[in-house]
């Protein structure tokens, strides 16, 4: 890795040609100079980034081969060298929980929807109110924002539980999606704040001058500019809350509510036996919405602000 | 004014304000966009932080209710080695791995932002690694990476090395294997990285190179000041979320901290006192020293601010 | 998945607070009458019971059978599963029980049963009239302490030593008379197994490994590693129990210190033993099954070595795998004492359990299931019956401030194999660590 970060700073110059246009796949930039050079130098980076991202594979290739052997091989054979196809992983891991493994991607999946929709309204509408408004608390309000950030959970995970079973939701997705409506991932806040403050304010001040409110400046410019922070927004809320285990631990109690972190695990006792094909198995179909939502998400992200019209 | 203005001025005496009074004028649509978050906070979020609060003065074992102990906690603080050892490998844990993975994630940022082949393909490979979260896939992976006969191993006895260590069980070279994995999962800043560079607008660099501008100028006067509110929130980010650093240690070492408090991390081992040993009264007051610890480095940040953050407006 | 990410992503839990209600909750829990939700009456008039357990899929299906087969014989009771996993799971329970909303009927380990007994968190089984007639002699104690009866055995457990015949053969090593053997002879053996094996294979896993060596030893010397409310043991025996671990070390008995610590962070079926990289194995005996599975061999059973050659000076003991205890803030005592008396007593339980959770307590169930049992089984059993003349005193469970002895054992243990510390010293704070945690914990 640290070869490839001291082959890349030769690079980086020219990566900040912004020759190219937002799309992707336009060939790499301008040849300016000699264009041999320019193609050993292409050629050169694409090899780099390639070694680079085998690195990056190697995980998923080996819970790939992984999840397609039988149990009793996965840690007495290594490598990434397959003999058989044991693809009775999948098919059992399918069913081997109290519920098909389906619902649990179900559930996942209506955890997650819901935390993206919370997280984009709520943090935006604070983000602006703290990027662009002048109103009076804003710095304390600030402060008290970022040191939300800064407990660690475990202390605070018996007052929360001790809240929401209180209201009887325990056992719901509640407190897993609600909190979201009310921006209290303060890391997304604090993130599209930094990127409002980014976009210049002239864009706003002449919308204000034309006789917009502030919802107006919000909805039409503030928004379509900050895309690729709301992509990020939702690409990290997708994946963190995916994966989230602990949360869904506590709060989840029947099987039949589990999301899919927690049914993974149920294949598994470090004091006894463990069915790590089908933990494997599952892990692969788990981890492709992460991943297509990723492929997909990706795309608004890097459409930049040269793609909504401004110059 | 700056966001470092704004804590600047929080820090300065009433009078001494500088130049010119705060106006509000936006107060009235300031606290509605900033309704849901501050429902949020009184309804969710304050409650627990002062429960914890109030439980850092007392004894509190989880089961039977809490006793109020004064600053007992704290005091025992003081004699308590394993504390001190926790943070020196905290410590050493944030200063090593946030520049290294910080500057990892500009590099590959800064190459992936042009146009080029294959690029859509390059980032969710480089991204790969973090969507796989904190699984026990990656656990039981990096152990059979870094275990003694891993493929680290045997690489290196290919290469000739006689019994090199087994890096993750080996208490000098087991947190360097956590800090390679946390170097790793370097994609989550990177993506920070890439939205903002997308959003620098174009015209500044077409206006560059129509002065005759050259690349290394461009990154110096153009990318490197419009993007600093976001390298800047992206070390801020990055360095609370070290000292919280809690998934890695507990993956590599069973939650262990092990082998020898090798890998004992604050968070770690404030989540043993208090789940393991039930002493959450104790392991609230260390929530709250590290609290205190992460907001000096965090208004360190916000001065430092001052002096190379670019903002415009 | 960078620190950040994890923690943000366990921020949505951070953030969730706590309103006034909840903060007169937290301050009190403990007075036993909250308002939890196990052991309401539910819509229908029907008892519910919620029942957590650890276990994984295996364990997870064979638990859902209990229930619709204890539902079916009582239709006025309904029970609500809640599995989990064994590392998660004590934090899911003390966060349930501290909340007040514990389950009603809860799987319990010894590492935590006087940790939550001991502070009235559990029911005395016994005081609520859990029958225990037919258990074996030596099998309710363990779950037994000055508090009552805070857990029932749910599987007889004893300490053993596993012998992989395969290495031994491979070695050209004949396997040991478990009856006679001393502790000469068992570092004899692994000696001349490593001496005669590839590289990388070892004559047995490290002692450490398993928290009830510590224990054996002790009680070979004559003490014991807990009293009722203390240690039982002084910082000489620790220290000699070190000395004996670098011994087997030195002499390449055990693996490296690198080895033995990369095998402790391993689930059982990635351990050196499992995959047939060790002749010896410290285990408990419950887990036979699971090392048969993972290793694909016929392993043998030994019991402890003894300093005489006789096998009543092992002093073995019987564990108990796990306890079915229940939460003393339970509604339905006696529904809950009902239920976990049909787990132990009833041979329909029995027979859809068989040994899933260890070998029964309860004599007349473990007749009644013979013909259910698997090869695995009937190895455990017929071991465990053996050995039952020979047992010494049942040990007490850790005091409540010491469940989490066995990692500071292990820490220490660590500090002295790889030379960061002296035995002596790694001793004496092992046993000042654990009697501070013990004072300031009562």
């Amino acid at each position: 890795m640290t070869s490839l970060s001291s082959s890349t700073l030769t690079t980086t110059g020219n990566g900040l040609d912004r020759s190219g246009t937002s799309a992707e796949g336009t060939g790499s930039g301008r040849p300016k100079k000699s264009p041999v050079l320019s193609a050993v130098k292409s050629v050169a980076k694409h090899v780099l980034l390639i070694a680079a991202g085998l690195l990056m594979l190697y995980p998923l290739l080996w819970m790939a081969v992984s999840s397609l052997r039988p149990n009793d091989l996965i840690f007495r054979q290594p490598g990434l060298w397959l003999k058989t196809l044991h693809v009775q992983n999948y098919s059992e891991g399918w069913t081997a929980l109290a519920q098909p493994f389906g619902r649990y991607l179900l559930n996942s999946a209506i955890v997650v929807i819901g935390a993206i929709v919370g997280n984009l309204v709520s943090c935006s509408l604070a983000a602006y109110a703290f990027a662009r408004l002048r109103f009076k608390g804003r710095k304390i309000w600030f402060a008290i924002m970022l040191l939300t950030i800064m407990l660690p959970v475990h202390v605070v995970v018996v007052p929360q539980y001790i809240l929401f079973s209180q209201l009887g939701w325990v056992n719901t997705f509640w407190p897993l999606v609600l909190p979201k409506f009310l921006a209290t991932d303060a890391f997304f806040v604090f993130l599209m704040v930094q990127f409002i403050r980014g976009i210049p304010r002239d864009l706003d001040e002449a919308a204000r001058i034309d006789g917009c409110g502030h919802l107006k400046i919000f909805w039409h410019v503030i928004l379509p500019l900050m895309l690729p922070a709301l992509a990020t927004t939702a690409i990290f809320t997708f994946i963190w809350t995916w994966n989230d285990f602990f949360t869904a631990l506590i709060y989840l109690t029947s099987p039949d509510m589990f999301t899919v972190p927690v049914a993974l695990r149920s294949f598994i006792d470090s004091t006894g036996g463990s069915n790590w094909g089908a933990m494997f198995a599952m892990s692969i179909v788990s981890l492709l919405p992460v991943f297509f939502a990723f492929l997909f998400g990706q795309k608004f992200l890097i459409k930049g602000i040269s793609t909504t019209g401004i110059k | 004014m700056s966001v470092v203005g704004e804590l600047n001025s929080l820090r300065r005496p009433k009078g001494a304000k500088k130049g010119e009074k705060e106006e509000s004028p936006d107060n009235k649509a300031g606290y509605l966009f900033l309704a849901p978050w501050l429902i949020g906070l009184f309804l969710i979020t304050i409650g627990p932080m002062l429960a914890s609060l109030y439980l850092s003065f007392t004894d509190y074992n989880l089961i039977q209710p809490p006793e109020w102990i004064g600053l007992d906690n704290f005091h025992r603080m003081l004699g308590d080695s394993r504390l001190l050892n926790s943070l020196k490998v905290t410590f050493t844990y944030v200063f090593v791995s946030v520049p290294l993975q910080l500057a990892l994630a500009l590099l590959i940022a800064l190459v992936l932002d042009r146009g080029m082949r294959g690029l859509a393909f390059y980032r969710s490979v480089f991204y790969l690694p973090s969507l796989l979260g904190s699984s026990v896939a990656i656990a039981i992976l990096w152990r059979q990476i870094f275990g003694t006969s891993g493929l680290v191993n045997q690489v290196l006895g290919h290469l000739g090395v006689q019994s090199p260590p087994g890096w993750i069980s080996n208490p000098d070279t087991a947190l360097s294997t956590i800090i390679l994995l946390h170097v790793w999962t370097f994609g989550s800043p990177m993506i920070i990285f890439l939205a903002g560079l997308r959003q620098i607008p174009r015209m500044y660099y077409e206006a560059a190179e129509v002065d005759g501008a050259g690349t290394l100028t461009r990154f110096s006067k153009i990318t490197l000041p419009l993007l600093s509110p976001i390298i800047f929130f992206n070390l801020v980010l990055q360095i609370i979320g070290a000292f919280q650093s809690f998934t890695q240690a507990f993956i590599v070492s069973g939650g262990s901290g092990g082998p020898s408090d090798s890998t004992m991390f604050y968070t770690l081992y404030l989540y043993q006192k208090g789940f393991g040993q039930f002493d959450m009264g104790y392991a609230s007051a260390l929530a709250w020293l590290l609290l205190v610890i992460i907001a000096a480095f965090t208004v360190i940040n916000f001065i430092a601010a001052k002096y190379w953050v670019f903002y415009d407006d | 998945m960078t620190t950040r990410d994890f923690v943000i992503s366990r921020r949505g839990a951070l953030k969730l607070g706590l309103g006034a209600t909840a903060a007169v909750a937290l301050t009190a829990t403990g007075c036993g009458s909250g308002g939890g939700a196990g052991g309401a009456k539910n819509a229908d008039g029907k008892v519910e019971l919620r029942l957590t357990w650890w276990g994984n899929d295996t364990r997870n299906a064979n638990t859902a059978k209990l229930v619709e087969a204890y539902q079916k014989a009582n239709p006025n009771v309904v029970i609500k599963p809640e599995s989990g996993e064994w590392a998660s799971y004590w934090d899911k329970l003390a966060t349930q029980v501290a909340a007040n909303d514990a389950p009603d009927i809860i799987q319990m380990d010894e590492k935590y049963i006087r940790e939550y007994g001991g502070r009235g968190a559990l029911l005395d089984l016994a005081k609520n009239g859990l029958d225990t007639s037919k258990f074996a002699p030596g099998t309710v104690k363990p779950g037994e302490s000055k508090d009552g009866l805070m857990g029932i055995n749910a599987g007889v457990n004893a300490p053993v030593i596993l012998a992989n015949p395969k290495v031994f053969k491979a070695a050209g090593v004949d396997l040991p008379d478990d009856k006679t053997w001393t502790w000469d002879d068992f570092k004899r053996i692994a000696v001349e197994i490593t001496r005669k094996s590839p590289k990388g294979t070892y004559g047995s896993t490290s002692p450490m490994a398993n928290d009830a060596t510590l224990s054996g030893f002790l009680r070979q010397r004559g003490k014991a590693l807990f009293t009722e409310d203390s240690l039982g043991f002084e910082a000489a025996d620790a220290q000699a129990f070190y000395d004996w671990i670098m011994e087997l070390q030195k002499a390449k008995a055990i693996p490296s210190p690198d080895e033995v610590a990369e095998d402790d962070g391993k689930s059982l079926d990635q351990s050196s033993f499992a995959i047939g990289k060790a002749g010896f194995g410290w285990v408990w005996s419950n887990q036979l099954n699971a090392y048969d599975a993972a290793s694909g061999e016929d392993i043998k059973i030994l019991r402890y070595p003894s300093q005489t050659g006789k096998a009543a000076d092992a002093k073995l003991w019987y564990k108990a795998s796990m306890f079915w205890s229940a939460s003393s803030r339970t509604k339905n005592a006696e529904e809950v004492v009902k239920f976990i008396n049909w787990l132990s007593n009833s041979v329909d339980a029995g027979a859809i359990q068989t040994t899933e959770r260890g070998v029964p307590p309860n004599l007349d169930v473990r007749e009644k299931i013979a013909d259910k049992l698997t090869k695995s089984d009937k190895k455990t059993i017929a071991f465990i019956e053996a050995i039952e003349p020979e047992l010494g005193d049942t040990p007490l469970p850790p005091p409540v401030g010491a469940g989490n002895f066995p990692d500071i054992q292990k820490r220490y243990g660590q500090d002295v194999i790889f030379g960061r510390s002296s035995s002596a010293d790694a001793a004496k704070k092992l046993i000042d660590e654990v009697k501070g945690n013990i004072s300031s914990a009562s």
